[in-house]
């Protein structure tokens, strides 16, 4: 469903994201981690088709995100981790304005549904300046979720939600790849990345250097006298423990 | 503590100033600076070459108190306006950051009022220099005093302005108690309210009876220096006296009285009990919110403009967006500010001894409604330079550059373009300009309702391509044009705006030309074939030229808009 070739971002002379190549398969949950810096942000922005590769190709469900990017958005969703909203709609309006743009036919009951899934009831007349950040975070991810995308991405998702909230995005997301959707989750968190992604790609430098299930990586010979957790595997992969 | 803040002060104003020079590097901020100190030049260098001359002198000092009774009535504005209008801002504005550091520091209230008075000071003092070169004083000791002369008035009023709001707010914070913890400044502004209000209800037949208005001011001046009138009045005028006064003796007799007030309300603002912290913490969160948004508050979820139907083009979607945003903006807050320009139109209509009270609205309107098809698209700004700070999220709708673009553009032409044709209408059913029946009659006969008409339908088309241009210009040139509730200061960006505004009016020049050549075609061929001078038809051509060009400019747009990258649309300070 997401197939990202030999993807390079440069800015200038610098180059953020190098020959960087990966592929999420439809009931994937794909954690992608690395450092600060390490060129993640970048990789995820050109998969949505906010910023242009300087080379390679990024096609969703077959449709490149440079050549056909509305048949291509049309099929994907972005949570950033920052929720965007403008301060002058509704949630409900929100979701209005985003279910035309994506076409949505049954935009009033799919946005009642998850309003319920996401704990919202009861805000859909409220402006954003009325809603915690957290709420924020779940009414941009009601947004994204309304036209039922086939490929998710999820910017640090876990930003400003209570635990209860945690949870139940955590069950969000793994719901949305138990229905048959391609899903990145970039996180910090490793211990979300171990819990809920099937498979783990560890990006340092712009360049790839795993991409593999935990248990693979736990059996891999270079990685495994590190440790068996994705912490220690992490360190060792990028280098950050001597 | 005051070495910190001194310190906090004079460190961020360098580094703007350093930022400022950095960005020089850029060849459109060094244009921008070029043509921003060019405009300087003009308007305070090259003026003030132009020195008095002696026979001038007499003239001068006839004028000298008229002016003073103006300033000091101007004065009385901002005061009596203070206490009367809801401020838009807390009295001490502080940023996010200020909150962060400041408010959690081993930091007294008191000494958080200094940091502000202390911050106030470079604006204060930048606008104290420009006035004194745009007054151009004689002498260079004539131009220290009366820059000196500004700063304290300039001072005066901006503690006065923190002070009025602190009592506000304890006046807010404390309801029916707070009346009794502020009677003194309550019980100084109501009496001297009360005693102006019966000056001038005593002088009213007087005034009334009065020819022109040059009359009823010099009676007015002879009123405020009178009797209980002039108690009240003594305070503005003994401000306006420092910069006013025309030598160094005359500056140094008006100090005392100056310094004094400087005084009074230095100390009315530090013994104020209101707690302007949480105000102030709400207000710089809402601005740190609001930099991608519009520059006021949203007042609430009011109705929207019409019901978004499922199914559509995206546009209509986003028209939709972009006139909920004009609708959640205006309160009766701004309806209030309105106010008192409408009670001064509705003086000069009422006094208008021509065709009455309807006609002179009328007459008003074409006019206004000219400025409004040639202003309005710069001021409405519900469109892309709203939304380009948000670009990142743009990006990720599944539409093409030029369905968002097209989108965008709607919602300020709709707008505007309404506000256009109310006037217009007004223009025509009021005015005696368009009216059939009237003998002031602009247009010959027949052709009243043609010209009407053709308003109607050319209005819209100059609308639509100043909006496209404001548009295009936010697309090709992000770092010229100001996004969001962004506003980037500084000389080279002041030239950088005239730059733009030059732009604009060019842009819209050239792009009506092909539509203004088709119509004369048109209406020659017309001409030439019936004999009648059509305007209809001519101004349908126009509006059809220019939609054409309008669609056309959108297309390309849309294509550059489909590449930039969100790091190109920089947020400036």
């Amino acid at each position: 469903m997401i197939d990202v070739q030999q993807l390079t971002k440069t800015y200038g002379s610098f180059k953020a994201v190098d020959d960087f190549s990966f592929r999420v398969r439809p009931g994937e949950v794909v954690g992608l981690i690395g450092p600060n810096g390490a060129g993640k942000t970048s990789t995820l922005r050109c998969l949505v088709g906010i910023q242009s590769p300087s080379a390679g190709t990024v096609t969703i469900g077959g449709h490149d995100i440079v050549k056909a990017p509305v048949e291509a958005k049309r099929l994907l969703a972005f949570m950033a981790d920052e929720p965007q909203l403008f301060e002058y709609l509704t949630v409900m309006e929100h979701l209005r304005l985003t279910g035309r743009l994506y076409r949505v036919r049954d935009v009033e009951s799919r946005a009642r549904q998850l309003l319920i899934e996401l704990q919202l009831t009861g805000k859909e007349h409220a402006l954003p300046a009325e809603l915690s950040r957290g709420m924020k975070q779940k009414v941009a991810i009601a947004c994204g979720l309304l036209h039922e995308p086939k490929a998710l991405l999820f910017d640090e998702p876990l930003t400003g939600l209570d635990p209860l909230g945690i949870r139940h995005m955590k069950e969000t997301i793994v719901a949305r790849g138990r229905s048959g959707a391609a899903v990145i989750v970039s996180s910090h968190l490793l211990h979300l990345v171990e819990e809920i992604c099937t498979r783990i790609v560890i990006i340092d430098h712009g360049k790839k250097v795993a991409d593999a299930t935990l248990a693979e990586l736990k059996a891999h010979p270079e990685l495994a006298a590190a440790g068996s957790s994705l912490e220690q595997i992490f360190l060792a992969a990028t280098a950050g423990e001597p | 503590m005051v070495g910190a803040f001194l310190y906090l002060t004079v460190y961020s104003f360098k580094n703007r100033l350093r930022r400022r020079l950095q960005r020089l590097r850029e060849p459109k901020y060094v244009i921008g600076l070029l043509v921003g100190l060019a405009y300087f030049y003009v308007v305070f260098f090259r003026r003030s070459g132009h020195r008095t001359s002696p026979a001038d002198v007499p003239a001068i000092a006839a004028m000298a108190a008229p002016l003073q009774f103006l300033a000091s009535l101007f004065l009385m504005g901002i005061a009596v306006a203070a206490w009367l209008w809801p401020a838009g801002r807390p009295p001490l504005p502080f940023t996010r950051a200020d909150v962060q550091f400041l408010f959690t520091a081993p930091v007294t209230r008191r000494q958080l009022v200094h940091y502000m008075l202390w911050r106030s000071q470079i604006a204060i003092l930048f606008g104290s220099a420009i006035a004194t070169f745009f007054m151009r004083p004689g002498s260079l000791a004539g131009g220290w005093t009366l820059m000196a002369g500004i700063w304290v008035v300039l001072m005066t009023v901006r503690l006065h302005l923190v002070g009025v709001a602190l009592r506000r707010l304890s006046l807010v914070a404390h309801g029916a108690r707070g009346l009794t913890r502020q009677w003194l400044p309550l019980a100084v502004v109501l009496g001297g309210s009360g005693v102006l209000l019966a000056t001038l209800v005593r002088a009213w037949p007087a005034l009334g009876g009065m020819a022109g208005g040059g009359e009823v001011f010099a009676e007015l001046q002879q009123l405020a220096g009178e009797g209980a009138a002039a108690v009240v009045f003594w305070p503005f005028l003994a401000l306006v006296r420092l910069p006013a006064a025309a030598s160094t003796g005359a500056f140094l007799a008006a100090l005392p009285a100056a310094l004094a007030l400087l005084a009074l309300n230095y100390v009315w603002v530090l013994q104020s009990d209101a707690a302007f912290e949480e105000a102030s913490a709400d207000h710089a969160e809402q601005q740190a919110s609001r930099r991608q948004g519009p520059r006021a508050a949203v007042k609430g979820a009011s109705a929207t403009p019409f019901t978004l139907a499922p199914d559509g083009p995206p546009e209509a979607a986003i028209l939709w967006k972009n006139l909920i945003l004009v609708g959640r903006y205006v309160s009766w807050r701004t309806a209030l500010r309105l106010l008192p320009l409408i009670v001064v139109l509705g003086v000069i209509v009422a006094r208008s001894p021509a065709g009455g009270v309807a006609e002179v609205v009328g007459r008003m309107s074409l006019p206004l409604a000219g400025l409004v098809v040639l202003l309005g698209p710069q001021i409405m700004r519900n469109d892309l330079r709203q939304d380009l700070a948000r670009l990142p999220v743009l990006k990720t709708w599944p539409i093409r550059g030029a369905a968002l673009i097209r989108g965008q553009v709607l919602a300020p032409t709709v707008v505007v373009t309404s506000v256009a044709w109310l006037l217009l209408l007004t223009a025509a059913l009021l005015g005696g300009g368009l009216r059939p029946e009237s003998r002031e009659a602009m247009v010959p006969g027949a052709h009243r309702l043609s010209w009407l008409a053709a308003a109607f339908v050319v209005a819209p088309a100059i609308i639509l391509s100043q909006v496209v241009v404001q548009n295009g210009l936010a697309v090709l040139f992000p770092g010229w044009v100001a996004i969001g509730a962004s506003r980037a200061r500084g000389i080279d960006a002041m030239g950088q705006r005239l730059l733009m505004l030059a732009g604009i009016l060019f842009a819209l020049v050239v792009s009506l030309v092909p539509g203004v050549v088709a119509a004369g075609a048109v209406a020659f061929l017309a001409y030439q074939l019936t004999g009648a001078i059509l305007i209809l038809l001519p101004a349908v051509v126009v509006a059809l030229v220019a939609a054409g060009e309008c669609w056309l400019a959108i297309e390309g747009l849309g294509r550059v808009l489909d590449r930039t990258d969100p790091s190109a649309v920089e947020a400036v300070e």
